[in-house]
């Protein structure tokens, strides 16, 4: 029935979060490939509009400013550590700072001394990377809804699965505890400054989430969640150690493949071997974890297209860097304007295509909108 | 109630009020992304400094015609193209590093180690240059981190008349010999002991002939890469192997042999590869534009996307907050 796919493709509701996840990986994996400003300013541009465009109104997107800021200040401690230690790279000198003498045994490091412009641009570009990669987690965290992600784990993964998505979803919490302390303080009419007003924020926010914490634990435990049943402790703990040395594994093998500068033989065989690793863990795990899964989310049209453009974004990026690699790490010897050529700048557009290209987050309130059915609608379903 | 209101904050919209600052907010840091951005694209078309690719207005080309100054000899070696012969005439002491620049030539660091680890003389080996390295064939310099031991500029020095010498230091850490010689040649798939000395005989025209004498020098104490050349050694800097830390694995090259320097003479000057002093060579800048594809109106676009980007997350931002409210 393709008339009512069509018709049905944009009707609000929530993405698959894994979906957004991708999207997001392939947006950063792009960005680690290039240090090039106008490229990496792009991506983050590119990441905001689908941000702004494609965000719910749930508490973990609102935290999407909070990468931002985590992104501005990445950059800044680049540059400013090129003041710190030594940015004398370079023959464009800016500043001459004097430079503090270090014992022998220090030699290599050097303190303050003449900053050049290159080695501050250096630092800019760097930190920009980094920023930009930030940014991008960042915006994986808005789009997509951790609780959500957790559902969609499989089995086997559920006992690492259920650590990483508490430990992802902190962040979040905080950022939506902060913004509701304030906005108490401010009805109240407390309009104290500066110190006292940390006080009055810091305080509040860590009880919230040591109550939260509590909460969840309990909602968790409630829910079956961290059960051990009949096995044997020493099932379990050969169990756990093969996961997280398999996804160890897999997280150096990943990190060594991505990035061009790591020992080779971190790349593949560690990714190979911890793969192979968690695989046997994930199977001994996921034979004795039984759940069932109440309306599971389903990979429509819409994931796939926004799925494929975050990969689409790292393999043109990741093409250019074999074909055309000139301008992807500009050269900061000759203080110039970095170029740019064409493909990469477009490779990196096509990662707009799910701000149009998918359906509008559910609006707030629609799982209200039939009272009694709370938990049955958290948020992903479309309304009929 | 535990679960409930666990559930109540997942659906919690306490944030609301405050989301529309977030969108003002985010739209501001934007907006001035987007004017550092315009600006610098004006400055951008503004015209540049006309950089040769030997930048003639430091040093001249050909030897030094003085014992004052420092010849440098680059030469390409297996990468093909002319040597280049050019002279900085520089009076104060300085560096390789500072020879190399003096003379003209236009070099890249690597990334990872800044112009401490020169890993492109006069755009050689190009990012697109693919490099017949034994074991790691098609390999391309990046200039992100050490080169390879197949494929590097190894550097040398020689004293006037002197044979050359395969540098123990790095680029930045050891003084040029007034009168002397600084040496890059490119080593690819080097061979032991058979390092690739710069085919360009250290004499200066007019004292052939004459008895060497260059003082030794004492070897790098630490295994640091930027105080010492790789494979002192390897190549530049580098540690007690020839090699990077990272392909120290695989490289199977001894140190050359450190030979006396003094009473050592040079070859025949007869026996010199062709070279030049980089008058005609063509502009590195506009070489990399070319090989690159870049465009000149990429960047403008790039500016104009991000502008745009910005306008249309205050548009959507905003529509989305009235069709919430309505």
């Amino acid at each position: 029935m393709p008339a009512r796919r069509l018709s049905t493709y944009f009707l609000a509701r929530d993405l698959h979060p894994a979906a957004w996840w991708v999207w997001a990986l392939g947006l950063a994996t792009a960005a680690s490939r290039t240090t090039n400003p106008w490229l990496l300013l792009t991506i983050i541009a590119v990441t905001c509009y689908v941000v702004v465009a494609r965000r719910s109104d749930a508490p973990w997107a609102m935290a999407f400013r909070l990468y931002l800021y985590l992104g501005g200040f990445i950059v800044l401690m680049r540059v400013v550590f090129r003041f710190i230690f030594g940015g004398a790279e370079g023959s464009t000198i800016l500043v001459r700072l004097p430079e503090i003498p270090l014992p022998a045994w220090a030699a290599g490091i050097r303190l303050f001394g003449d900053v050049s412009a290159e080695s501050l641009l250096g630092g800019l570009y760097d930190g920009l990377r980094l920023a930009t990669m930030v940014i991008c987690l960042g915006a994986a965290n808005a789009l997509a809804n951790p609780k959500r992600l957790l559902k969609a784990m499989p089995p086997a993964l559920y006992e690492v699965g259920t650590a990483v998505i508490v430990a992802l979803s902190v962040f979040p919490q905080l950022a939506e505890s902060v913004i509701r302390v304030r906005r108490a303080r401010r009805l109240r009419g407390d309009g104290a400054k500066r110190f006292h007003a940390l006080r009055a924020i810091i305080i509040p926010v860590l009880e919230d989430a040591l109550d939260r914490s509590l909460q969840l634990a309990s909602s968790m435990d409630s829910r079956g969640y961290g059960r051990a049943g009949k096995i044997k402790p020493a099932v379990r703990l050969v169990t756990g150690l093969l996961m997280i040395a398999g996804l160890i594994g897999v997280c150096v093998g990943v990190y060594a493949t991505l990035d061009g500068s790591t020992p080779r033989f971190l790349a593949t065989p560690v990714l190979a071997g911890g793969l192979v690793v968690a695989l046997v863990g994930f199977r001994t795990a996921g034979s004795r974890v039984q759940r069932t899964r109440y309306r599971p989310d389903r990979w429509h049209l819409a994931e796939v297209v926004t799925a494929l453009s975050g990969i689409a974004v790292a393999v043109v990026m990741f093409a250019t860097s074999s074909v055309d690699p000139t301008n992807l790490n500009p050269s900061l010897i000759d203080l110039s304007w970095p170029a740019l050529s064409w493909v990469p700048l477009i490779g990196v557009l096509a990662g707009l295509i799910p701000s149009v290209l998918t359906p509008p987050p559910e609006p707030p309130y629609a799982s209200f909108d039939d009272e009694g059915d709370i938990y049955a609608h958290t948020g992903s379903e479309v309304p009929a | 109630m535990p679960a409930r209101s666990h559930f109540r904050w997942l659906l919690s919209t306490r944030g609301r009020a405050d989301g529309r600052q977030q969108h003002r907010r985010g739209g501001g840091v934007l907006a001035v992304l987007a004017v550092v951005l315009l600006v610098g694209a004006g400055l951008l078309s503004m015209p540049g400094m006309p950089a040769a690719a030997v930048d003639q207005s430091k040093g001249y080309p050909g030897y030094c015609k003085d014992d004052k100054g420092v010849t440098v000899v680059v030469d390409f070696g297996e990468l093909g193209g002319t040597a280049l012969v050019r002279c900085n005439p520089s009076t104060t002491r300085g560096t390789g590093l500072d020879a190399l620049k003096g003379a003209g030539f236009q070099i890249a660091g690597t990334q990872r180690w800044g112009e401490s680890f020169i890993c492109r003389i006069e755009n050689r080996p190009s990012a697109q240059e693919e490099l017949p390295i034994t074991g790691n064939a098609g390999y391309r310099e990046r200039c992100v981190d050490t080169p390879p031991t197949g494929g590097y500029w190894s550097y040398w020095h020689a004293g006037n008349n002197c044979s050359w010498t395969y540098s123990k230091w790095g680029v930045k850490n050891r003084d040029f010999v007034p009168g002397g010689f600084e040496g890059w040649s490119f080593s690819l798939n080097a061979r032991t002991g058979a390092g690739p000395v710069p085919r360009v005989a250290a004499v200066r025209p007019g004292t052939a002939g004459q008895a060497c004498n260059a003082a030794d020098e004492p070897a790098p104490s630490s295994n640091d890469p930027k105080q010492s050349q790789q494979g002192t050694g390897g190549s530049q800097p580098g540690g007690t192997a020839p090699g990077d830390d990272k392909n120290s694995a695989d490289s199977t090259l001894p140190a050359p042999k450190p030979r006396p320097l003094t009473g050592d003479s040079a070859p025949d000057p007869s026996a010199n590869v062709e070279f030049s002093g980089g008058e005609d060579a063509p502009d590195v800048n506009q070489v990399l534009k070319d090989q690159s594809d870049a465009s000149d109106y990429a960047p403008w676009v790039a500016a104009g996307v991000v502008v745009l980007l910005v306008l249309g997350m205050w548009l959507t931002g905003r529509r989305r907050r009235h069709a919430r409210d309505a």
